[in-house]
């Protein structure tokens, strides 16, 4: 019939008429997302900063960390008058991979931008992304290996360097010193084994009162696995081989690991399963739980009636601990922004400069030349958590793997940990089951 | 469900005076009711008597009011109370919160940029989509059913498909960054089209025939004739318009870049970090941004209200 | 129609000056001209942001693709993986479950509270309010709210449920009660916007119809049945196929609750294609992923319309 002859005419010219739009449209501004080379920006060829220009940075820093960043950089636009910087929030770290991705896809990067160190591998393939090695190389009083290994290694992919630490902490053990006191059990140690750490968690543990002795975060995220790989580097294993080809985490280790949650979380029932919406924090505030596996970032949010005291982790072969490091990562917007920016990084990321951002915010100190400063004392007084946190830099000896598959590694690790956790899986069967499943992930290639 | 059994009971309710097998008016054979217990039936009832409707709305009521008493009680705790688990009331109120969302952040160049798309969103939508609706209710025309299911299609996909090419199209139109990115592509929504269509077809052609054969234009007939009756469809489109264009968080997000451009939900969104969340201010600052489409809905309710006098006529 | 060139009819002859109208007259009077006018503004804006975006997508899903690096072309590929995905399969599942149990409860409670809403009752206003309060509250607060309801230990819900000598459950964090909790998370949020569209429907139903049902002898539930259900069916219509269109694509629910999870037992279609896209940088598996939902989506609307043709009546 002719009426639908004459609608299919109707819907083709009208998709014709879409596409032809967007392809003039794409045509015209697509060509700057994908002219520029894959080769990193010659630090030869850069020229000194200045041009009375502006670079933008992107964070999604808030509350006291966005008013330090604010003043700093207000700070850095009065003393270097060559041109401005302007810091600008960007949503939230969880959507700053996501906004990054698409404004490079629309060519509309900014020059700077922070990142969590998980992004790095796959971000790496951006054509955008600057190497910062020769610019290092370039500027002696850079001094990358001040900074400390983890930092180093999360920064690190594929033997460059594309960011820059903006920040680095650590799991430590928090405690409740009124939950001990009460129980009447010795507050943790350095000493401390898994031993020590499960007798307690049932100690403190009473359902009558919805008490638990430790709380792990359970939403089948990186969250999740961070702290089991904790666990699994402290019994002296690894989640994959040496040349990141297969998996190795199905060993003695892993299984003691895998053990130890199923134990505490299955059989003594001491842990509260917080299903990823930070409420384990609140509950650590009223007095609910009893310890936590957690970082300097929830230091601050603990309320001023709570005694809280910290400790480095419990340890079995080791007392291996695990770091979450993010970055700036310079985007190639030109060699004058490239030039510009990384004059900012330098000034910022200096060891004067970041010391006094660091007592502003109560961020760790990024390089070991930091905790040598006078000013260093006057830190330590304001944040005396802070110097566990600090010495326990030097349990962080590995790292997670910076490869591309590592976000599918992550989400399968995940899904075991919490299969584990909720009793629906024994720790054998789960560890079989995920090596199996990494295996084929990393057979893939991507 | 208790709506239906009370009504099939007769149970008194205060409602319209329909008179039903248990009433006094209604005769047990269907026959002709007695007309002066009908007139003392409708007496009784606009005394509005206490109704089992109560029993279902109240508790639907305040499932529905919770969070947004929760938010209220956030915004008036302090930042301590917040970090508590079970919540609790807080000991005394913080009012300083609301002031502290206002000042410290740019709350009113918000809030100038949010009502500037959301008012152009509105009346756009108001326009277009009559039209366009108007014309996919009443009008043949070659390619109406393609053109319908050509906007209908563009609800069916995700947004996080096609924001990337929705950015490249606003970057070629040099709308990055600027306040017509918000606009333009909610000028017209689908929703709003699809939903008068509906409401067009409910209404009775006769009379857009009889001012058609009175020698008046398809808009003549469209405006003067027609719209006056879609009060109701027209509010709902208004309001969920109004909702979707100032709440809309994800958009803005991606093409927003600078401070002075921002809008609510983006600005708001400055309270809410990775690891911290200032939450009295964020609520305080959520509750004020929403104050405006409460106050909006509150007055458009009437639109919403069924006449109740019994000689209401077709036009509502 | 138009009744634009005949004259009121005359017994006489028709005089010379009333000719044919010209093919260029009939065309710009026609339905066809009229009906493409009143629909370009929205059908252009539609094409730019809605349609043109789509169409560049659909290149997307032929590439791989990570978004950062530029793709490559790898044809069909992406969409015979789809084939083989048990993850997606699995999501399929879910999604069609979470759309069976979401749009008829939806409908049926919505309907429910609008009739309940729709009388002179004491409080009536407040009720109203209340009840379109959720669409006013953030989803953030409503995620907090349910996670808090629902929390295996400290929840309100199981201390009830244990109080009324119940087992308590642990909803977010069962795989086998995830789903359904977001299923009442989502009927909850979408409650006040169904039941401001059928109150609109509602007010638009004369009085007369329904008295005339009543006077006949008619309960008021059979007059109900009768007259006004079937008057609503335009909108009903109306919400099946936009419930339906939101409920497949569900998403934001997820994302700020329990991410996919536990166990991958929320993990629907969108949110699949999220993690594909933005966790697992598989930009062009996510858009496969998208079409193969969105052609799901047409046929399912396109069923729908075809049924609401055949069991819908509009009053014209």
């Amino acid at each position: 019939m002719s009426r639908s002859r004459t609608t299919t005419v109707a819907l083709a010219s009208v998709l014709v008429l879409a596409f032809a739009l967007v392809t003039v449209v794409a045509a015209g501004c697509g060509s700057s997302a994908t002219s520029s080379s894959s080769s990193p920006a010659a630090a030869a060829s850069l020229p000194s900063p200045g041009g009375g220009g502006s670079i933008v940075l992107w964070h999604g820093y808030t509350d006291v960390e966005r008013t330090a960043t604010d003043a700093f950089v207000a700070r850095f636009n009065a003393t270097h008058p060559g041109f401005t910087v302007k810091a600008v929030f960007a949503g939230s770290n969880d959507y700053a991979l996501q906004k990054l991705m698409t404004a490079l896809a629309a060519g509309k990067a900014p020059d700077i931008s922070y990142q969590y160190g998980s992004s790095m591998a796959n971000l790496a393939t951006s054509p955008k992304i600057v190497d910062l090695g020769p610019l290092m190389q370039q500027s002696p009083n850079f001094n990358w290996d001040d900074f400390f290994p983890a930092e180093r290694l999360a920064a690190t992919v594929n033997g460059k360097v594309l960011g820059v630490p903006a920040l680095v902490d650590n799991l430590a053990l928090v405690y409740n010193k009124a939950l001990f006191d009460k129980a009447g059990i010795p507050y943790p140690t350095k000493d401390w084994t898994w031993t020590d750490f499960r007798d307690a968690a049932k100690k403190l543990t009473d359902p009558a009162n919805k008490q638990f002795g430790w709380a792990y975060v359970n939403d089948g995220s990186e969250d999740t696995v961070w702290r089991f790989l904790a666990l699994l580097w402290q019994a002296g294993g690894d989640l994959l081989n040496a040349d990141n080809t297969k998996a190795a985490l199905d060993s003695p280790a892993g299984l003691k690991a895998m053990q130890l949650l199923h134990d505490m979380a299955v059989t003594d029932k001491s842990v509260y399963l917080d299903n990823g919406n930070g409420n384990y924090l609140n509950l650590f505030n009223s007095g609910k739980i009893a310890m936590l596996w957690t970082g300097p970032w929830d230091i601050s949010s603990i309320n001023a009636g709570v005694n809280y005291g910290v400790q480095i982790l419990p340890g079995d072969v080791t007392h291996a601990t695990i770091a979450g490091p993010d970055n700036y990562v310079v985007l190639n917007n030109g060699p004058q922004q490239v030039a510009n920016a990384w004059d900012f990084i330098q000034w910022f990321c200096s060891p004067d400069v970041h010391l006094q951002y660091a007592i502003a915010t109560g961020h760790l100190p990024i390089r070991k030349s930091e905790t040598k400063l006078p000013a260093y004392k006057e830190y330590l007084k304001k944040y005396p958590a802070d110097a566990v946190f600090v010495a326990n830099l030097d349990n962080v000896t590995k790292a997670r793997p910076n490869i591309v598959t590592y976000p599918k590694i992550s989400a399968a690790l995940g899904q075991a940990v919490q299969a584990v956790l909720l009793g629906r899986a024994q720790p054998q069967q789960a560890l079989t089951a995920v090596s199996q499943q990494i295996n084929a992930i990393l057979a893939s290639g991507q | 469900m208790s709506a239906s059994s009370s009504a099939v009971t007769g149970s008194r309710s205060a409602g319209p005076p329909w008179p039903d097998a248990s009433s006094p008016g209604a005769s047990p054979s269907g026959g002709p009711p007695d007309f002066a217990a009908l007139e003392a039936e409708v007496a009784a009832t606009r005394r509005r008597r206490p109704s089992g409707w109560h029993l279902f709305l109240a508790p639907v009521a305040a499932i529905m009011a919770f969070p947004f008493v929760w938010m209220i009680i956030t915004s008036v705790s302090t930042l301590a109370e917040t970090r508590r688990f079970p919540p609790q009331l807080p000991h005394a109120i913080q009012w300083h919160n609301f002031v502290d969302a206002w000042t410290m952040a740019p709350f009113d160049r918000w809030l100038l940029n949010t009502t500037i798309v959301a008012t152009a969103a509105v009346l756009g939508n108001l326009v277009f989509c009559s039209l366009a609706g108007y014309a996919l209710a009443r009008f043949r025309f070659i390619g109406s059913g393609a053109a319908f299911l050509l906007i209908l299609a563009t609800l069916m996909v995700p947004f996080q498909v096609v924001m990337i090419p929705t950015l490249l199209i606003v970057r070629g139109l040099g709308l990055i960054d600027t306040l017509g990115a918000l606009i333009l592509p909610n000028l017209v929504t689908p929703f709003g089209i699809f939903l008068l269509r509906q409401f067009f077809k409910t209404l009775p052609v006769e009379i857009e025939d009889a001012a058609r054969i009175d020698g008046a234009s398809r808009l003549g007939t469209l405006v003067k004739v027609v719209l006056p009756q879609m009060k109701a469809p027209l509010a709902t489109v208004a309001i969920m318009t109004l909702l979707w264009a100032w709440n809309d968080f994800l958009w803005p997000l991606i093409v927003i870049q600078s401070p002075n451009q921002m809008t609510l939900p983006l600005g708001l969104a400055t309270f809410q970090g990775a690891h911290f969340t200032n939450w009295p201010v964020l609520m305080a600052g959520t509750l004020m941004s929403q104050l405006p489409m409460l106050v909006v809905f509150i007055i458009a309710q009437r639109w919403f209200v069924q006449s109740l006098s019994v000689s209401s006529g077709i036009k509502g | 129609m138009d009744a634009s060139t005949t004259g009121p009819p005359t017994g006489a002859a028709p005089t010379p000056s009333v000719r044919r109208a010209s093919l260029w007259e009939r065309l710009l009077a026609s339905d066809h001209l009229a009906g493409w006018a009143f629909t370009s503004p929205a059908m252009f804006l539609i094409a730019v942001f809605g349609i043109a975006p789509i169409v560049w997508s659909v290149i997307l899903s032929f590439q791989r693709n990570n978004l950062l690096s530029g793709g490559t072309w790898i044809g069909l590929q992406n969409y015979q993986r789809l084939l083989h995905d048990p993850m997606f399969a699995h999501s399929v599942r879910l999604t069609i479950l979470y759309t069976a149990l979401f749009v008829p409860i939806s409908i049926v409670l919505s309907l429910t509270v609008a009739v309940a809403l729709n009388r002179k009752l004491w409080f009536i206003r407040l009720y109203r309010t209340a009840i379109f309060l959720p669409v006013v509250a953030s989803t953030v607060a409503e995620a907090i709210l349910f996670n808090w309801l629902l929390d295996p230990y400290f929840g309100i819900v199981n201390v009830v449920l244990v109080k009324l000598g119940l087992p308590a459950q642990s909803f977010f964090q069962n795989p086998s009660q995830a789903l359904y909790c977001i299923v009442a998370m989502t009927v909850w949020g979408w409650l006040g916007f169904c039941v401001i569209i059928y109150l609109a429907a509602l007010q638009g139903i004369p009085r007369e119809l329904t008295e005339a049902a009543e006077i006949d002898g008619a309960t008021r539930w059979r007059s109900f049945r009768r007259v006004q259900l079937p008057l609503l069916g335009p909108t009903t219509l109306f919400l099946v196929i936009y419930l339906s269109i939101n409920a497949l694509q569900l998403f934001d629910e997820i994302y700020v609750t329990t991410r996919g999870g536990p166990l991958g037992a929320t993990t629907v279609v969108v949110y699949y294609l999220y993690e594909q896209a933005f966790q697992f940088f598989e930009a062009g598996y996510a858009t496969a992923i998208a079409y193969v939902l969105f052609l799901g989506i047409l046929l399912l609307t396109v069923v729908q319309l075809l049924l609401g043709r055949k069991f819908v009546h509009y009053r014209s």
